[in-house]
């Protein structure tokens, strides 16, 4: 670190070094020992946890330890960035009680504001919440609001924003995301900015989810003047926020534009004067678009993989890819042979006798990862065997495909299918996978792999997304499914979504009197994760997590396939910089053009 | 003739309320429920059935039916099920323009190069000038929609950067923004068209200019592009201009891959996005207004037969 850093003083090298080895250094085995409860506190974490959560992710550079981290676009102030948002025909509402699309919060996210908003390490800072303190058992909050706030529409922001916004989305029949603030029993002001939220038991979460900006969306800060002088359908498309830029156009199909709000809080944001947002719903217009400078930057969902390479080897293009949220897995129906299981609770040395287990397991064994990755995503991903996924840094255990018993090993994959009455594949019936027909591809990529290792056949039944949800939430018609998640930035969204007997994912919709569970259910998974969705302590919310994680893995809850890479392509006269490079989002407060 | 358009119009609604009808049965009969897919990943078994009942969805089919019929004798087409519950009028009538502007700026390219085309074709047949018009137009027919959209888009967008590659631009912001943005994919799905148009004015010109009108226009010594262009032309076109009605209306509706190419929210990707997305009020409202096109085009080219051929009495 001294020889990358010669041109920093003397004094600047020795305190980096010093912040180096307090982050690395002060327990080999746990970065995170020795914090508490105020290490935790707001605005944001103190710098030194924010150091040692990033030494426990292994993402700790030179770069955070120089001085001024917080690096200012180089390019000039101003100017109009059009951008294409990809997959999507229209924006149909970026009124966050609405709101089921990432590529919908990625608009809000720069237009509302929370009381919280995620770093690109994940770490919730302060947005609208000047700082904040936690009691004790970690259920009761004290938020210290920024004072000077307005709306876009002037009205100023005070504490009792926030609990109109509360008591807008914690009612269902307002809000897709009452779920989220069901744990918040009460919700006092204190004066115009100071505020009480009181909690049914700790959160691990609540920081870094449910009072998120963009992600949560549940306490995403609305206008009640905003709503109540447009209406909620026009809000839906221009909403009224506190956020860096107000929408001024809205026409459904064709895009939104967004303006430089003036009033906003921090008066060095936005750079830009101007965001013009076009849907472009196929790839190759896209890629035609942002080659041709019709558009300068692509947001919205994931690009086609096979446009990676292509936007790489353009010089006017800058491809930045990071470990994106999320994971894919193949979900194989445990009440139906070949592989029935119907009962997880047992150690798996017992599971590893029953044959039904056996063929998931081979299955799940009998997958190269890396091979999947190379052929159907461009090489881009990281092999799956849970579903926490990179992305969730400090939760993530890297070694898990070394552990994990769904490991590639063909020879034992082909062993266990022998013993489970199918050697070589023989007399193994033809299974169908359901999947949506952008996934045919890469399901066929898997079924190629399978019938090579395994010599079993899987038939592809392409269903639109209704239909294959229909089958999915009933546990009915269908032999393996192909789904998962997108925009997990917090160890529940895998868990506690997926993994959990009663998780929404796990058959909700299923006669209970023939499926006692969904598609997997393990008595001390279900323990872990309610552990873990309660304990504030990131270290002992690691060990749950991870604990959970590998047993689903071991299990075979799904055959795990790979987590995403979030691949965010703009022009080179872009400057994008990388204090905004959130997986999953598009923040443009801080971008500029050159 | 009057009351001929009336008993036509009555007609034409009596015809959209059967579509709307079967589209709004058959809609509910196709599997896949619109509020799980919306609640996808942020809802529980509860919050479905919660959602569903605020919908209506929960109800009879019949009751759905009956305030959906309700609600559009007052010419209300309900809201969307997603995203913000936009009225579907107002999804509908932001579409509507884009899809017009296309079809009919496709309408005319098609009918620029198909009636010249053709008449050369029928006029010099067999000749060689015929045989390249007959190839040209085989290959355009041939040729899928999309990817000549894809190949405009690769050399005037991406290569020569003379053309925007992508999206749509109101007249309001000016004709060259609005004509810039069109004209790619209008040649894209014009072409096609073209290529049917142009067999079919041959095929009308040959049988016309067999007629003995026509060779006593001859007779008379009238001058060739005279007897072609005043006498035959009119004539060929009582056929054509039947097709010309169809195309116009398949156009407004059928565009939806070229659309897709060319990132146009119009009418047929509302449509296919509704379907996808099981938004029942949505397809049934751009079936209707689909509907309400293709009668009413057909209706105006019956009116127009009698534009060109003063023979037919609609009465």
């Amino acid at each position: 670190m001294r020889n990358s850093s010669n041109h920093l003083d003397k004094i600047t090298c020795q305190r980096m070094q010093r912040d180096f080895d307090d982050a690395v250094d002060f327990d080999p085995k746990d970065p995170l020992f020795g914090l508490d409860r105020n290490s935790f506190a707001g605005p944001q974490l103190e710098r030194r946890t924010v150091l040692r959560l990033l030494a426990a992710a292994g993402s700790l550079t030179a770069f955070h330890l120089m001085p001024g981290t917080v690096r200012e676009a180089k390019a000039a102030s101003g100017g109009t960035l059009t951008a294409g948002w990809a997959g999507v025909g229209e924006i149909r509402t970026i009124d966050p009680a609405q709101i089921n699309q990432v590529l919908e919060f990625q608009i809000s996210s720069n237009v509302l504001s929370g009381l919280t908003h995620i770093n690109p390490q994940l770490i919730a800072e302060g947005d609208l919440a000047k700082d904040w303190q936690v009691s004790e058992d970690g259920t009761e909050y004290v938020f210290n609001l920024r004072e000077g706030v307005t709306f876009h529409n002037g009205d100023p922001f005070t504490a009792d924003d926030v609990i109109y916004t509360y008591n807008r989305s914690k009612d269902p029949k307002n809000s897709l995301h009452s779920r989220v603030v069901a744990d918040i029993v009460a919700m006092d002001k204190i004066n115009d900015h100071k505020l009480r939220i009181k909690l049914k038991a700790p959160s691990a979460s609540f920081l870094v989810k449910t009072l998120e900006r963009s992600s949560g969306r549940a306490m995403t800060i609305v206008s009640r003047g905003g709503i109540e002088k447009l209406g909620l359908q026009q809000y839906g498309l221009t909403p009224v926020g506190t956020g860096p830029f107000k929408v001024t156009e809205h026409t459904l199909g064709q895009g939104l534009t967004l303006e430089r709000f003036d009033k906003y809080y921090d008066p060095e944001r936005p750079k830009l004067d101007k965001v013009i947002i076009k849907p472009i719903i196929d790839a190759e217009p896209l890629a035609a678009a942002i080659e041709a400078g019709d558009i300068q930057l692509i947001g919205g969902n994931p690009i086609a993989p096979e446009l990676t390479d292509r936007f790489t080897a353009n010089s006017d293009l800058k491809v930045s890819i990071v470990p994106g949220p999320g994971f894919q897995s193949l979900w194989l129906n445990p009440w139906r042979d070949p592989y029935k299981v119907a009962d997880f609770n047992k150690p798996v040395d017992e599971l590893m006798k029953e044959k039904g287990f056996m063929v998931r397991l081979a299955i799940a064994k009998a997958i190269d990862r890396d091979e999947y990755i190379k052929q159907a995503q461009f090489g881009r991903g990281t092999p799956a065997y849970g579903s926490i996924n990179p992305a969730m840094r400090y939760y993530y255990d890297p070694d898990i495909g070394k552990t994990s018993n769904q490991r590639f090993d063909l020879a034992a994959a082909r062993k266990l299918l022998a013993d489970a009455g199918y050697p070589n594949g023989e007399g193994f019936p033809k299974l169908k996978v359901v999947c949506t027909p952008s996934a045919k591809r890469e399901v066929t990529v898997l079924a190629n792999i399978l019938k090579r290792n395994l010599n079993i056949n899987l038939e592809l039944d392409i269903k639109d997304f209704p239909v294959l949800l229909d089958q999915f939430d009933t546990m009915q018609d269908w032999d393996i499914v192909r789904v998962g998640s997108g925009g997990d930035f917090d160890p529940d969204d895998g868990l506690v979504d997926w993994m959990e007997t009663t998780s929404k994912f796990n058959g909700r919709r299923r006669d209970k009197s023939k499926y006692a569970f969904g598609y997997f259910s393990d008595k001390e998974v279900d323990q872990l994760t309610e552990q873990e969705r309660v304990t504030a302590d990131p270290a002992k919310r690691k060990v749950l997590v991870q604990k959970a994680n590998k047993i689903t893995s071991d299990k075979v809850a799904s055959a795990f396939i790979f987590h995403p890479a979030d691949i965010l392509v703009h022009r080179k006269t872009v400057n994008f910089p990388d204090e905004s490079r959130i997986p999953g989002l598009v923040d443009l407060d801080r971008t500029s053009i050159s | 003739m009057t009351q001929y358009l009336i008993r036509r119009t009555l007609g034409a609604v009596l015809v959209m309320w059967a579509v709307a009808t079967l589209v709004f049965f058959m809609l509910r009969a196709v599997p896949g429920d619109p509020v799980a897919a919306m609640l996808f990943d942020v809802g529980d078994a509860a919050a479905v059935a919660q959602l569903r009942a605020k919908f209506g969805l929960d109800q009879p089919i019949y009751i759905q039916y009956f305030k959906w019929f309700v609600l559009l004798l007052h010419g209300d087409l309900g809201n969307s099920i997603y995203g913000s519950r936009i009225a579907v009028s107002r999804i509908v009538l932001e579409a509507l323009p884009r899809t017009l502007s296309l079809a009919s700026l496709s309408f005319v390219i098609a009918v620029v190069i198909a009636v010249p085309a053709g008449i050369i074709s029928a006029v010099r047949r067999y000749s060689k000038l015929d045989h390249t018009v007959t190839v040209v137009a085989f290959l355009g027919l041939s040729m899928p929609d999309f990817w000549v959209g894809i190949v405009l888009i690769i050399v005037f967008a991406s290569h020569l950067q003379w053309l925007p590659a992508i999206g749509y631009e109101p007249m309001s912001q000016g004709f060259w923004p609005w004509f810039s943005h069109l004209i790619l994919p209008a040649i894209a799905v014009g072409t096609a068209f073209s290529a049917i148009i142009a067999r079919m004015i041959r095929s009308s010109m040959l049988e016309v200019l067999k007629t003995e009108y026509v060779n006593v226009a001859r007779a008379k010594g009238l001058m060739k592009w005279r007897i072609i262009l005043v006498h035959a032309l009119p004539n060929a076109l009582i056929p054509v201009v039947t097709v010309l009605g169809i195309a116009l209306a398949l156009l407004m509706a059928g565009a939806v891959v070229v659309e897709n190419v060319f990132a146009i929210k119009g009418l047929g990707r509302v449509l296919i996005g509704g379907i996808l997305n099981r938004d029942y009020p949505v397809v049934q409202g751009a079936i209707l207004v689909v509907s309400a096109i293709f009668v009413f085009a057909n209706l105006i080219v019956d009116v127009l037969y009698t534009v060109i051929d003063p023979r037919i009495r609609l009465d």
